[in-house]
């Protein structure tokens, strides 16, 4: 029997639409399955970088010898700094000297605030321009991280895991060096908690929000 | 509605007589029909006429069919790159290097943030900011840091907008930031795969290829991606000429964009600006297949944790506590 | 109109000339009837018209400017327009409660009137389309979600599952409506190998597109709220509460304004339909309500800010109460026996249930999901005018469309054309 040319035709647009998507879908499945080709970008994995002896991991050292303000100023309104065996040399050393107040010049300013050590628990009765170890032993003032590991020792270690204190550089010692901080670089030793600080780029109110203070205090 | 008797069907201007009228081409009904739909057409052509600024301005035909970063050849891609560059110098008046930075082999970046030491400064976010070209004037960052209250880990208590000195004796701090997941959800939702994990575990986001549906920005748990409301706005001198297309390129108006661990640096063995900002060294970052690296020793020795582990998104990004 | 032995007999005779021709003459009729009309006609064309050209205009800026001129956020990702589409994709499968009195269980009057349900799926799945298609940010790569050309997700993206059965169910529409519409038309019986098949087809996929359109949000673990089994029943349910309200006062408004034949009975099976889905939906409302409030903690959370408010943020609460309020009072106005030999009262219900349900699908549903954020950031959302703009030209256009198909369609299917065209 005849039926029309035009509904075969009309079926047929019909028939395509479906078999459109069904092959879309399909292509898609197919394309998703493809194995990564090299040429194109987004399969391509950069070759890793011939091994090559690791760079250095240089530790920030305190630079110079240790100096303290004595207050005055020099003609050009510098501070005029003394090294400590300048007092030192001539005077007796106080080894239960806990406090900066307890001094009658020099070392005014200083907040002292680091357990229940003493002036003489760091530093060295016989040089001060050295530190001293508990053992007894001088170091310089440029290997202090050594004294601070005495007490601190999780935080030396984690430290020397890579998950305590700054650095700058890579991460990938085969490309590039790496710079750390010292102990002193974010902790002063005379009063090591880390300081507050106000916090930078506070984040923009968004549209159609309210900060409600009351709602944190 | 009481005009039913005069029809409101075609019928009754049909019976009316017009019928025949209506049937010359030129009859002055079809006049009026052909006049009304002109102006019609006029008129929407003039509704849509702020498009043709954009058109001409925004976009251009190589950008129109510019094919899915993952499809272009090497050459193709340089063509691209070089289209990009000289856009960046029409749109923003400066030079800038756009590189296409791949994964590297054997390498699969890790993140840690040790929410003893952070003391919720925010230099992170800021340094995140400049680093990678974000607009200016909302302040966008891809990293978020949450003031939570000690004694519970429930984001319901936490708060971004302490302005305070910090660390507050009685909070801690969280910063979050994209986690990139081994099972991301705003992967899986993408219509157009304008977004995929690469192989060494960076999330990225093809900014040329994605439509702006946001699907992805509805199903991140982390409030990890962010959508050029508008046209991003930096001081020529204030824009890190150091780009990559995956990265930190100034991104087009209408698509997402995210935190991708600074491939741009990392990629090149460097360490992510967010960590190289933080003062108090809270954040860890390297090679998860290296058992030597800092990321590995930590996953290790600390008993870290990963957010929302219920929801099985399996994130790169992990916290820990100091004893 | 020729009788109708004869016309099998001429069908048979039909070749693909005879259908070039008469296909032509089909849409030249069409044409016309879409055109002509009343002074009420024009005006409602015109006044449509304008509001369409509003919102053409606003999207037009919307692309320029970006989408900062919605009041969307980085929290509140999706607005107003999404909540449009979800709802408007409920209108589109609510047709189906008129396809399936009609086709399974051969009502009468309900098969005279089933055409007005299936190009409300026409109009509505246009809507749903711009809707998405406006919510984009970059509407220039529209290209990218199709299939072959672009790079289309499938399986693993819900949105190409939907956009595989939105644009698969206005092509079945599309065909039955176009087949039914040409063989009246012609004068023909039509052949039901040519459109039963895909009636039925229609009718699952009605299901299918709101189970989709709900398995976009509920898939989504990171936002508690939405991440409910319950969603996709709760959408097919409400979904059959505003289609048959909308169907209703059309008809209605067909009764009135053409000569087009309304049985009593299409009405009261539709009023009946609405009776059970209002409560249905009401159960399901209430039993999320208990599920959220007695468990309490963070996945009640959104619960609690949407019906209550939370520290202070309380913008969509009046919405919510509005909604309960519209739904509970529709489905007091429905149950009475004779509601529909009280035609204003049936049409006061349809349009609080209408409405009812708009809200608590679009503005009480897709927001909350966003509030709080996934890190509990409170950033609140209520649309700007540039969204109300746009979506305002979206329903204008697609009542507009509506319109028109219905113009084509009620003298086609009274028989009226054909005098006309003859």
């Amino acid at each position: 029997m005849t039926r029309g040319i035009g509904k075969i035709a009309f079926g047929g647009i019909v028939a395509f639409i479906g078999l459109y998507f069904v092959t879309a879908l399909a292509w898609t499945w197919y394309s998703s399955e493809k194995r990564p080709d090299p040429d194109k970008p987004g399969q391509r994995i950069a070759e890793g970088p011939v091994p090559a002896p690791p760079h250095p991991v240089v530790i920030r050292q305190p630079d110079g010898k240790v100096m303290v303000d004595s207050g005055r100023r020099d003609a050009r309104g510098e501070p005029v700094m003394v090294a400590c065996a300048t007092c030192h040399d001539t005077r007796p050393p106080e080894p239960s000297l806990h406090s900066s107040s307890e001094l009658d010049e020099f070392h005014q300013g200083l907040t002292y605030a680091h357990g229940e050590l003493s002036c003489l628990s760091c530093h060295n009765a016989n040089d001060y321009d050295t530190l001293k170890l508990a053992n007894g032993q001088a170091v310089d003032f440029s290997a202090s991280m050594s004294l601070c590991a005495q007490c601190h020792g999780p935080q030396f270690r984690d430290y020397r895991n890579g998950s305590h204190g700054g650095m700058q550089g890579h991460w990938d010692l085969t490309r590039g060096g790496r710079t750390r901080n010292t102990c002193i670089d974010c902790h002063d030793p005379h009063h090591p908690a880390f300081p507050q600080v106000m916090p930078v780029f506070p984040p923009m109110p968004e549209r159609g929000e309210t900060l409600p203070h009351a709602h944190h205090e | 509605m009481n005009d039913t008797s005069q029809g409101c069907g075609s019928n009754c201007s049909c019976k009316g007589g017009g019928g025949a009228r209506d049937d010359s081409l030129f009859s002055r009904r079809n006049l009026l029909k052909g006049g009304a739909m002109t102006l019609g057409a006029a008129a929407f052509a003039k509704a849509l006429s702020p498009l043709a600024h954009w058109t001409r301005e925004e976009t251009s035909v190589e950008e129109f069919l510019q094919k899915h970063y993952r499809e272009l050849t090497k050459i193709d891609l340089e063509l691209v790159l070089k289209r990009l560059e000289k856009d960046a110098k029409e749109n923003y008046g400066t030079d800038v290097t756009i590189t296409d930075h791949r994964p590297q082999k054997g390498v699969k970046f890790g993140y840690a943030l040790n929410l003893s030491i952070c003391i919720g400064c925010r230099r992170c976010a800021e340094a995140c900011h400049h680093e990678n070209n974000h607009d200016r004037a909302t302040s966008n960052s891809y990293i978020r840091v949450l003031e939570m209250t000690k004694g519970s880990m429930d984001m319901e208590k936490g708060n971004v907008h302490y302005d305070h000195p910090v660390p507050h004796p009685d909070r801690f701090y969280m910063p979050v930031q994209c986690q990139q997941c081994d099972n991301p959800p705003c992967v899986d939702v993408c219509p157009v795969e304008a977004t995929w994990k690469e192989e060494d575990g960076i999330v990225v986001v093809d900014y040329n290829w994605c439509i702006g549906c946001r699907y992805c920005e509805a199903a991140c748990p982390y409030h990890a991606r962010r959508f050029n409301w508008k046209k991003p706005v930096i001081p020529k001198d204030e824009i890190n000429p150091n780009q990559s297309y995956l990265s930190n390129r100034i991104r087009p108006q209408g698509v997402m964009e995210k935190c991708t661990f600074c491939l741009h640096r990392t990629r090149d063995g460097r360490m992510p600006a967010c960590l190289e900002a933080c003062p108090t060294g809270a954040r860890v970052f390297g090679n998860l297949l290296d058992p030597h690296s800092e990321i590995r020793k930590v996953i290790d020795t600390k008993r870290v944790f990963v957010l929302k582990e219920e929801l099985g998104t399996r994130p790169s990004f992990f916290y820990f506590f100091d004893e | 109109m020729t009788p109708p032995d004869a016309e099998t007999a001429d069908a048979s005779r039909h070749d693909a000339r005879f259908h070039a021709t008469s296909y032509l003459r089909f849409l030249r009729l069409a044409f016309r009837l879409a055109t002509e009309g009343s002074w009420l006609f024009y005006a409602w064309m015109f006044v449509l018209t304008c509001i369409a050209l509003v919102g053409t205009h606003a999207w037009a800026v919307q692309v320029r400017d970006g989408m900062a001129v919605t009041a969307m956020t980085d929290h509140v990702s999706w607005g107003l327009y999404i909540a449009n589409f979800t709802f408007i994709v409920g209108l589109a499968a609510g047709g189906v409660m008129m396809v399936i009195p009609a086709y399974i269980y051969h009502d009468r009057d309900m098969h005279d009137t089933v055409i007005i349900g299936e190009l409300l799926a026409i109009a509505s799945i246009v809507m749903c389309l711009l809707f998405v298609v406006v919510d984009l940010g970059r509407p220039d790569r529209f290209w990218h979600i199709m299939p072959f050309v672009g790079k289309f997700n499938w399986p693993i993206s819900m949105l190409t599952w939907d956009v595989i059965v939105l644009n698969g169910y206005l092509l079945l529409n599309l065909h039955i409506c176009g087949y039914l519409l040409y063989k009246r038309f012609l004068g023909e019986t039509p052949d039901k190998r040519w459109y039963v098949p895909f009636v039925f087809l229609s009718i699952a996929w009605a299901i299918s597109i709101h189970t989709v359109t709900a398995f976009l949000y509920c898939g989504l673990g990171g936002r508690p709220f939405w991440n409910t089994a319950l969603l996709a029943p709760r959408f097919l349910t409400s979904a059959f509460v505003a289609g048959p309200a909308f169907i209703v006062v059309v008809l209605q408004i067909i009764r009135r304004m053409t000569k087009m034949k309304i049985g009593e009975g299409s009405i009261r099976t539709l009023v009946g339909i609405m009776r059970i889905t209002i409560l249905i939906n009401l159960v399901m409302l209430v039993s999320e309500i208990f599920t959220s409030f007695y468990t309490g903690g963070s996945h009640g959370v959104s619960a609690k800010y949407l019906f209550f408010g939370h520290h202070g943020h309380g913008a969509l609460v009046p919405w919510m109460w509005t909604s309960v309020t519209f739904s509970i009072i529709a489905a007091i106005l429905l149950m009475r026996p004779k509601v529909h030999e009280h035609l204003w009262t049936l049409d006061i219900a349809c349009v609080l249930g209408f409405a009812g349900i708009w809200i608590e699908k679009g503005m009480g549903l897709i927001i909350p999901g966003f509030i709080p954020s996934t890190l509990h950031e409170w950033v609140e959302y209520l649309p700007s005018a540039t969204e109300w703009k746009i979506t305002a030209g979206i329903w204008a256009g697609g009542l507009l469309i509506y319109t028109l198909l219905l113009k084509v369609a009620i003298p086609v299917f009274s028989g009226e054309a054909n005098k006309l065209s003859n």
